[in-house]
């Protein structure tokens, strides 16, 4: 019987030993080295913020490049539309293996990282992820290597037009331009709250994306109206900027820094101490970009409205009661679920309105589920969030639901067109909520989407044509702008 | 290895005629990620397998006329589906062009009376098997890379499958298929006339040649697949054993007992459960005296996956296992397709984690022979790793390949530095191969069970395994594809042809 003891001591046959080296009291069996027969690094890169790039990136590329199999490439949104490998998220560590041999450079690779909508799901199916990643405090960040990709990009001259147009209005106006010719900017973001009496600044602030601000505006009116019933109090801010998130995820980071700070600085001259969220986009920008931005001296804290909204019904705060009878399902946001590991106080919420029929679907199946409205895709390929946006939709319609619910006003406008065909109604949670509450929310839910007969989740729009009105556009549809 | 520019922009303006713009990639980007496959590669030589353009065909009359068109101008054509093989299939080695087919994804038919689908070999076993749960059924091929793999290269491989002894592997589960000939020529293969059926002794028997070839005569682009009731019930025990002799044994036995719903069973030798410990036991935390493991499974209706866990039970206790519990065992088995490829686990000989790449050599063992194979495979790789931190022995794995125990798919992994390769440490390992492969036919076994043999190395021996059947090989390739256009340098099909393996 063959004696063996795992991390044991050295012995001099090596095939009695199998080893552990480093660990405990493991060594190699196999001694020291004849000869030492290991190539040196060596970085055939010239460029300097290529090169800075490569030695920041090229272990966490090569821990993805030497895993060998991409199970992210099932679950990847675009993958699944386009089927092209070069826009998968191993590819995008490949690249930069491969820019580490001089062998591709930033202007090779620019156009390819505008195939990500930055939901995360490949970073969890990644087996480093699944299976070390807690015992090495290494998990495979291909959104970080996406957003440096791009970032790389426009610091050396590399732009998409697209992006540098939706960063350059972004710029002008201090807010995406989400309605397109329409102005949106300081003079019209809180237009969405006329008639709430809602103060200005106080502890506790609100923060309301482009796209809810401006186009969905049923949302953050429905959440105001919420919070108000469930007597929490909170102001606006004096002079609210877009988050800077979108500018960090397409590469603009001098300007996405540049609107942190005036955010930043306006919270503290309102004497906020909270700012409330109701965009998981915004969530991530608050949680992790604004935390890099400003290291020890960020000390505002970040309360994602879902889960104060679970928490208010739990302690009976908020009691809906008004049944409401649709047959639906939950679409997790990507970086709520993905990025964030917040998937049960949604379904909590949901769980808690009567007359729903809920036809729910495990949070893991739908990692490989995506509305394609991130990242910057639908400015670039407003096509292949729409494909992503069909496909979201083929998996609700297959649960037979009438009624698909998102919390992410983002994902809604290309999940409400994409429902349009299926006569599926795409409504936001806390739309759904307020209604639930007895609450007539007012605001527009934009263009697109249901509009059967008994009105329109927690709006009281009708027909669409309220709110922004004229000349609303997708994010993908700025062309002449 | 690249075509000329005078040669290249006639192709790429004849396959525009039959293919859109997107499905003609020609980016450097398009071209690179289209050579690569898992690891090592060696990437230090990336740029010389890089292909001159991929293609995404979206039908076999699309792959057809690409086909002709390459074969019209000379220029070499690789298939490439999911791009996981181990043996370099899907790498280019003289340049030309990539036929990426994994927009052909299709679930054409479900026959739920025959008990058949037929599918685009663009699909995943995944994504089919998603399908397929609505309808109570099962497409049974389970490789480790089932999440991303493609039925196509299931085929082009001859693939094996971890549950094969309960439902056979890619070659029995694939009924037919229709497949483009390195002419251009469109053909159905299967048993006899192919379509749905399983068995056919008219005339020869041809499925078997267009499976396993590595792309070598040809691309397949549909195929009919065989389908099983959805398992109503998997028992997965894990047992460990403090000495290798024991597992051994316990392994053979469980194999031998012809429990019907006995869908395979697994051996780690104790390198490999020193390897699954170096994240301190985050996979099997288990006590230091476990030093093998064996895993079986079984797939079945409830009553008699019970009754057959049983008697393995049993007979796993008499050779002195001891069973792990449900949670272990259930999640170990869940976990068996992520498992492979764990690059933190490589360690210097000083204990630094560094990135390694998982490699494995595989090849196909008589039971009896298992333990000789084993002690020469490990002496192998300790001798590379004697020599440099390039090399870590990762364990090996038995897995059985058919319901008797017969043989056996022995593999060794191997964690390669490939940051730190160069072309002394590859060339190392180039002999390192050939010497595994030896071993195993030294033994009276097979180069590959699993993966195809056809990489630098390997290959070598390959005309030594087939003795005459390896002339029979080239004639085929020969009279297939006369331009040898299709997949040229694999194999050593090039000796069919003059010099430099031109016709």
């Amino acid at each position: 019987m063959t004696e063996t003891r795992p991390g044991g001591e050295p012995g001099t046959d090596a095939l009695q030993h199998p080893h552990t080296p480093g660990m405990r009291t493991g060594t190699d069996p196999a001694g020291p080295p004849q000869d030492v027969i290991v190539a040196p690094p060596h970085i055939p890169v010239r460029d300097e913020r290529t090169r800075e790039f490569v030695e920041q990136w090229r272990n966490a590329a090569y821990n993805c490049y030497s895993s060998g199999h991409k199970f992210c490439r099932e679950v990847c949104p675009v993958m699944q539309v386009t089927r092209n490998e070069s826009w998968t998220p191993t590819a995008f560590h490949a690249n930069v293996v491969a820019m580490e041999k001089g062998e591709l450079d930033i202007a090779d690779i620019a156009a390819d990282y505008v195939n990500c909508t930055q939901c995360g799901a490949c970073e969890l199916r990644c087996p480093n992820t699944l299976f070390t990643g807690d015992f090495y405090r290494f998990r495979t960040r291909t959104v970080d290597v996406v957003k440096a990709v791009r970032a790389l990009a426009v610091d050396s001259g590399v732009h998409q037009p697209g992006w540098r147009r939706w960063n350059l209005l972004t710029d002008e106006r201090t807010h995406e331009p989400v309605l397109g010719e329409t102005p949106v900017d300081q003079e019209h973001v809180r237009d969405w709250a006329e008639g709430l009496d809602l103060p200005i600044g106080g502890e506790t602030v609100l923060f309301v994306d482009c796209e809810a601000a401006f186009y969905r505006t049923a949302v953050p009116r429905a959440v105001a109206q919420i919070l108000k019933a469930a007597g929490v109090e909170f102001g606006l801010m004096s002079e609210q900027w877009c988050c800077g998130g979108p500018a960090a995820e397409m590469g603009y980071v001098e300007q996405a820094e540049r609107f942190a700070r005036h955010n930043l600085a306006d919270w503290r001259s309102v004497g906020a101490k909270r700012v409330l969220v109701l965009d998981p986009h915004d969530y991530i920008t608050f949680t992790e970009d604004y935390p890099k931005y400003f290291g020890d001296d960020y000390d505002i804290e970040v309360v994602l409205v879902v889960e104060l909204l679970a928490q208010l019904i739990r302690e009976g705060r908020l009691t809906p009661e008004v049944p409401v009878e649709r047959t639906i399902t939950y679409h997790d946001p990507c970086r709520l679920n993905k990025r964030k590991g917040i998937w049960q106080e949604p379904r909590e919420i949901l769980r808690a309105i009567p007359g729903l029929v809920f036809n729910d679907v495990d949070r893991v199946t739908q990692w490989s589920y995506c509305s394609g409205g991130g990242g910057g895709l639908p400015v670039e390929k407003p096509e292949l969030t729409a494909a992503i946006s069909a496909n979201r939709l083929d998996k609700a319609a297959a649960l037979e639901v009438d009624t698909l619910v998102s919390a992410c006003p983002w994902s809604e406008r290309p999940l409400s067109e994409a429902g349009d065909g299926r006569d599926i109604d795409v409504v936001d949670i806390h739309e759904l909520l307020a209604e639930s509450l007895g609450i007539a929310v007012g605001g527009s839910r934009g263009e697109v989407g249901d509009r059967r007969g008994g009105g329109c989740g927690g709006g009281t729009c009708g027909g669409g044509s309220c709110g922004g009105g004229a000349d609303v556009r997708g994010p993908g549809e700025e062309e002449d702008q | 290895m690249s075509i000329a520019t005078d040669v290249l922009d006639p192709v790429v303006e004849a396959l525009r005629h039959v293919l859109r713009d997107d499905q003609v990639l020609t980016a450097k980007t398009d071209r690179y990620n289209r050579a690569r496959v898992p690891a090592p590669f060696p990437v230090h030589r990336w740029a010389e397998r890089v292909p001159d353009l991929a293609v995404l065909p979206e039908s076999t009359e699309e792959v057809a006329e690409v086909v002709r068109i390459a074969n019209r101008f000379h220029v070499p054509i690789v298939p490439r589906d999911g791009g996981t093989g181990l043996t370099d299939g899907a790498v280019p080695l003289r340049g030309g062009i990539v036929v990426d087919v994994k927009r052909m994804n299709r679930i054409h038919e479900i026959d739920l009376d025959n008990r058949t689908c037929t599918v685009g070999t663009g699909i995943s076993m995944l994504k089919l098997n998603e399908e397929l749960a609505r309808h109570g059924l099962i497409y049974p091929d389970d490789p480790a890379s089932y999440p991303c793999s493609l039925v196509g290269g299931r085929i082009g491989t001859s693939g094996w499958s971890l549950i094969g002894s309960r439902y056979g592997h890619t070659r029995d589960l694939v009924l037919s298929f229709d497949h483009v000939l390195p002419t251009g020529e469109v053909m159905h293969v299967g048993d006899g006339v192919g379509g749905k059926v399983s068995k056919s002794s008219s005339g020869y028997q041809l499925k078997h040649l267009f499976m396993g070839h590595q792309g070598t005569l040809g691309i397949a682009t549909r195929a009919t697949l065989k389908l099983f009731p959805k398992p109503e019930a998997e028992f997965s025990p894990f047992f460990a054993f403090s000495d290798y002799d024991s597992a051994y044994a316990c392994v053979g036995a469980l194999a031998r007992a012809g429990v019907a719903t006995f869908a395979g069973a697994v051996l780690f030798d104790e390198w490999k459960v020193a390897y699954l410990r170096r994240d301190d036991e985050a996979y099997i935390p288990q006590p230091a005296d476990v030093r093998a493991l064996v895993c079986a499974v079984l797939y079945g209706y409830e009553d008699e996956v019970r009754a057959g866990g049983r008697r393995l039970m049993r007979i796993a206790r008499e050779h002195g296992a001891r069973y792990l519990g449900d949670e272990i065992s259930e999640g170990d088995w869940a976990a068996r397709h992520d498992r492979y490829a764990t690059p933190l686990h490589g360690r210097t000989k000083a204990g630094q984690v560094v990135p390694m790449s998982w490699h494995c050599e595989d090849a196909a063992i008589n039971y009896t022979n298992l333990p000789a194979v084993r002690r020469e495979w490990h002496a192998i790789i300790a001798d590379l790793r004697r020599r440099t931190d390039v090399f870590d022995d990762w364990g090996m794995f038995a897995y059985t390949s058919g319901s008797t125990g017969v043989d056996y798919l022995t593999e060794i992994d191997v964690g390669i530095w490939e940051q730190r390769l160069d072309d002394r440490a590859w060339e190392m390992w180039v002999k390192a191969k050939r010497d595994i492969a030896a071993v195993a036919l030294k033994h009276g076994g097979s180069i590959s069970a699993c993966h195809g043999s056809c990489r630098e190395g390997e290959v070598d021996l390959v005309p030594d395994e087939l003795g005459r059947g390896f002339g029979v090989m080239l004639d085929i390739k020969r009279t297939l594809d006369p331009e040898n256009i299709m997949n040229p340098g694999k194999y050593l099909l090039d000796r069919a042809y003059g010099e430099g393996g031109r016709p």
